[in-house]
């Protein structure tokens, strides 16, 4: 008589245990990773990072170049045939257009800050789009490529904001929206007819909000669903030992730091910044209290994201635990002792507190006074964001191209999060954005993280693993952006 | 009576608008600003600002304020910072569910708690008062987080016998997700629907009605024992009545009413509790609303919830009062 709900019956359907889900039908309303993933299969997006390739593709732009006169000017164009969802219309520029400006003008979104470079957005004819940014933007497609919902203008203009995302949420993307049950769950339906799409791809897609672990490895267990998101480290053993389901480990692009403001003594202070770097093992904090679920970072970022360079990281950004060299380095700092704070969230990032709780001892052994606070979540980050936190653990996400986040922590004004203010930096990360050549770019990029090395507003930690926990009936690769997307999942 | 209603009505205002302005100031006063939590990591502090212009957070507290207070004056509770939805729509698309999960906690605790109070009380020191009392202690002593996570281990994880959370299977509910889910099913004849409602609602109702079934068996227990040496008790053994008429027709009766006092104060407490257990079994309800909107500081959410929560409080005292006159025809309101 009893029995879960399995949600997967047929090989058709594959259900996935998320933590975060969309909280409202307007596309733009949103601002998480998985909004994206999910408003991009459906409306469409510019285009996608392939990790594989370390490369952008076009999604409904075939290519886009830079104006070689004027950095400024970008054009897009776009594919031309595609077909919308439900009535065929094709799409076109105007689309494009459309949905910048509703970006930034509609009263509920919560995206402005991925059009916030663009200056203009030009139709030039119905597959050409000129884009205009207010200042030269290498990294431009980091803002907008799979940010940048595609919603249609016609049916905008026709039904209103409201009945369009609601009653007529129809697009250019591989999925269609089937149901949204907001705090339960969204349906997707494949296209069957987008050129994106394989058979072998779930015909159905049911994104399920469970923000517990337990539930999601539960549920997988159990059949209920076939993806179950995050699993944590302690939970890994049990998805390892069952034999319906598999452990999927992706290597994250969130960069895992810990940052010192200068704005306050004693971290004014250069060599005691630095001494912070060479006091944390972090490969034993990696080993026993992230179970080996984490890489270590040499530099900003690592592997597969943009601009990474092994030779260059090998030989200028490896910063090896020395613990000598730290004591050196607080004692030439004439730190007088005091205590200072670190600031770290608890359950924000995978075993949070346990690894700034292991960095406190390691931190005393070299003479730094550190003490643990724990501060819930919703404070400490208004903190940060207000700069009015001295010494934090932090997570920044969605690095795939690190220009924006590197700007955003270590140049003057880019926010008030960590407050340094230095010249090499600022000219470092000036420099890689007017940078177009994607050679010399990376190079430039490069100088960037030599330079926030040197002045050491952070130490870089690691970047964890995600590790899913996948139904062996499915072949799915886990994302390191956290985006599932159906055509990247075949069903065995 | 009317005269008496009236004057209830009538007094739960102030209480409402009180209650109001100490969440609001409350929230406000929290550290954590809703513009930095709901947009994302990239933004600027010139988008943040912007948000905040958007959504009145700029304004001093007491415009603020007095501007949720007109707008709930017309019946509006004003538009979730995170939702981009009107609260009070949003409020009544989750109410059911938990409505639904505390009429099925509420259920199990009656339907146990009352029968095992009366079988304990009625024999004191007995096998059977000490197997109760087990019970009564394990549910006043549970933690409902705790309860859950065990059950949606071993009933799910082990047994495989019941889903592990959620509300209802996509392709079954039919639209009735957002509703009363079961009830409505099975209003309608649907018991393949209603099933399906019935499978998920059950451990999330244990995990939520074992604290209020324990503290039911024990207020009836001893009310049981007081009441079976009340004269009235005796006199009808006297007359010959069997013990069971007794027991079932002259005690419990008179036993009931501090037991629906308890219940009623309980109600309110499992509106509360349900935050916990809907967050554990990813139950769609009010509760999980309120601690995302906490989450996110989405202040008109918040106090929105909270108001909601005060007026069912309000309301389920209300009807307990009714009832005392119901169940005791001795007493009467204002006199």
């Amino acid at each position: 008589m009893l029995g879960p709900a399995r949600n997967a019956e047929a090989g058709g359907q594959v259900a996935i245990g998320v933590t975060e889900t969309i909280a409202s039908y307007n596309p733009y309303a949103d601002s998480i990773s998985m909004g994206y993933a999910i408003w991009c299969q459906v409306y469409g997006c510019i285009g996608v990072y392939d990790h594989n390739k370390g490369d952008y593709v076009g999604m409904l732009a075939e290519r886009w170049e830079v104006d070689k006169a004027d950095n400024n000017i970008w054009t897009f164009h776009l594919k031309r045939g595609v077909k919308r969802q439900n009535d065929g219309k094709e799409f076109t520029a105007e689309d494009l257009v459309h949905s910048i400006n509703r970006i930034n003008n509609d009263p509920q979104s919560k995206q402005k800050q991925n059009v916030s470079p663009i200056k203009d957005v030009i139709a030039l004819d119905n597959y050409t789009v000129k884009i205009v940014t207010k200042q030269p933007t290498a990294s431009l497609l980091e803002f907008i490529f799979d940010r940048v919902i595609i919603s249609a203008k016609d049916l905008y203009d026709k039904h209103g904001a409201r009945d369009a995302d609601r009653k007529y949420p129809w697009g250019w993307g591989p999925y269609k929206l089937k149901d949204l049950v907001i705090g339960q769950r969204i349906v997707l339906e494949k296209d069957t007819s987008h050129p994106n799409v394989r058979p072998e791809n779930p015909d159905t897609l049911i994104y399920t909000i469970m923000r517990e672990p337990e539930q999601r490895v539960t549920a997988l267990l159990n059949n209920e669903i076939q993806i179950a998101q995050f699993i944590p480290p302690h939970l890994a053993e049990r998805v390892k030992a069952a034999s319906n389901v598999e452990l999927q480990p992706a290597s994250s692009v969130e960069i895992m730091f810990l940052a010192m403001s200068p704005k306050f003594k004693p971290w004014d202070n250069v060599k005691l910044r630095q001494a912070v770097c060479y006091a944390i093992d972090r490969d034993l904090i990696v080993k026993n209290v992230l179970k080996s679920q984490a890489d270590r970072l040499d530099g900003p970022i690592g592997p597969g994201q943009y601009g990474y360079d092994p030779e260059y990281t090998k030989k200028n950004l490896i910063i090896a635990y020395d613990p000598a060299k730290a004591r050196e380095l607080v004692k030439a700092s004439g730190y007088n002792n005091e205590p200072v704070f670190l600031d770290t969230p608890v359950g924000r990032y995978i075993n949070d507190k346990e690894v700034t709780e292991a960095m406190v001892p390691m931190l005393n052994a070299v003479g730094i006074n550190a003490k643990l606070r724990t501060p819930e979540w919703a404070t400490l980050w208004s903190d940060v964001q207000r700069g009015r936190t001295p010494f934090y653990y932090m997570g920044r996400g969605s690095v795939v191209d690190p220009s924006v986040a590197l700007s955003q922590y270590f140049e003057t004004g880019g926010s008030p999060r960590i407050g340094i203010s230095d010249p090499q930096i600022d000219k470092a990360l000036a420099a890689e954005r007017v940078t177009f050549d994607p050679v010399e770019r990376k190079k430039a990029l490069n100088v960037a993280f030599k330079a926030i090395e040197d002045a050491a507003p952070g130490c870089f930690m690691w970047r964890h693993h995600m590790l899913y926990g996948e139904s062996k009936g499915i072949a799915h690769k886990p994302n390191p952006a956290g985006r599932i997307f159906g055509t990247e999942i075949t069903v065995k | 009576m009317l005269r008496y209603l009236l004057g209830r009505i009538i007094a739960t205002i102030p209480v409402v608008v009180l209650i109001s302005l100490l969440v609001f100031l409350l929230i406000h006063a929290a550290p954590g600003d809703p513009a930095d939590l709901l947009l994302s990591e990239e933004a600027s502090p010139a988008d943040i600002a912007d948000a905040r212009r958007r959504w009145g957070l700029d304004q001093p507290i007491y415009i603020q304020y007095l501007h949720f207070l007109t707008n709930i004056a017309a019946g509006d509770l004003g538009m979730s910072f995170r939702y981009a939805d009107p609260v009070i729509g949003l409020i009544g698309q989750r109410l059911p569910a938990t409505i639904e999960l505390a009429i099925a906690s509420l259920l199990i605790a009656i339907i146990i708690g009352v029968p095992l109070g009366v079988w304990a009380g009625a024999k004191p020191n007995s096998w059977a008062d000490n197997l109760g009392s087990v019970f009564g202690f394990f549910g006043i002593s549970m933690p409902s987080f705790w309860l859950g996570i065990m059950l949606i281990l071993i009933i799910s994880g082990y047994f495989n016998w019941l889903p592990s959370s959620g509300r209802s299977t996509y392709g079954v509910a039919q639209g009735l997700e957002t509703g009363f889910y079961i009830s409505h099913s099975l209003l309608s004849g649907n018991i393949k629907v209603a099933w399906d409602g019935i499978k998920y609602i059950i451990m999330p109702a244990i995990a939520l009605g074992t604290g209020m079934m324990g503290l039911v068996m024990r207020v009836t227990r001893s009310s049981v024992l007081e009441i079976m040496s009340e004269d009235y008790v005796r006199t009808a053994r006297a007359k010959g009545l069997d013990e069971s008429t007794v027991l079932w027709r002259h005690v419990l009766r008179n036993a009931l009413v501090p037991v629906i006092t308890v219940v009623g104060l309980e109600l309110g407490t499992l509106l509360s509790g349900s935050i916990i257990v809907e967050t554990v079994f990813a139950w769609p309800g009010s509760g999980s609303l309120l601690i995302s909107a906490i989450q996110s500081r989405d202040y008109p959410l918040i106090t929105g919830t909270v108001l909601t929560y005060t007026i069912a409080f309000v309301a389920i005292n209300f009807v307990i009062d009714i009832l005392y006159a119901l169940i005791d025809p001795r007493i009467r309101f204002g006199k």
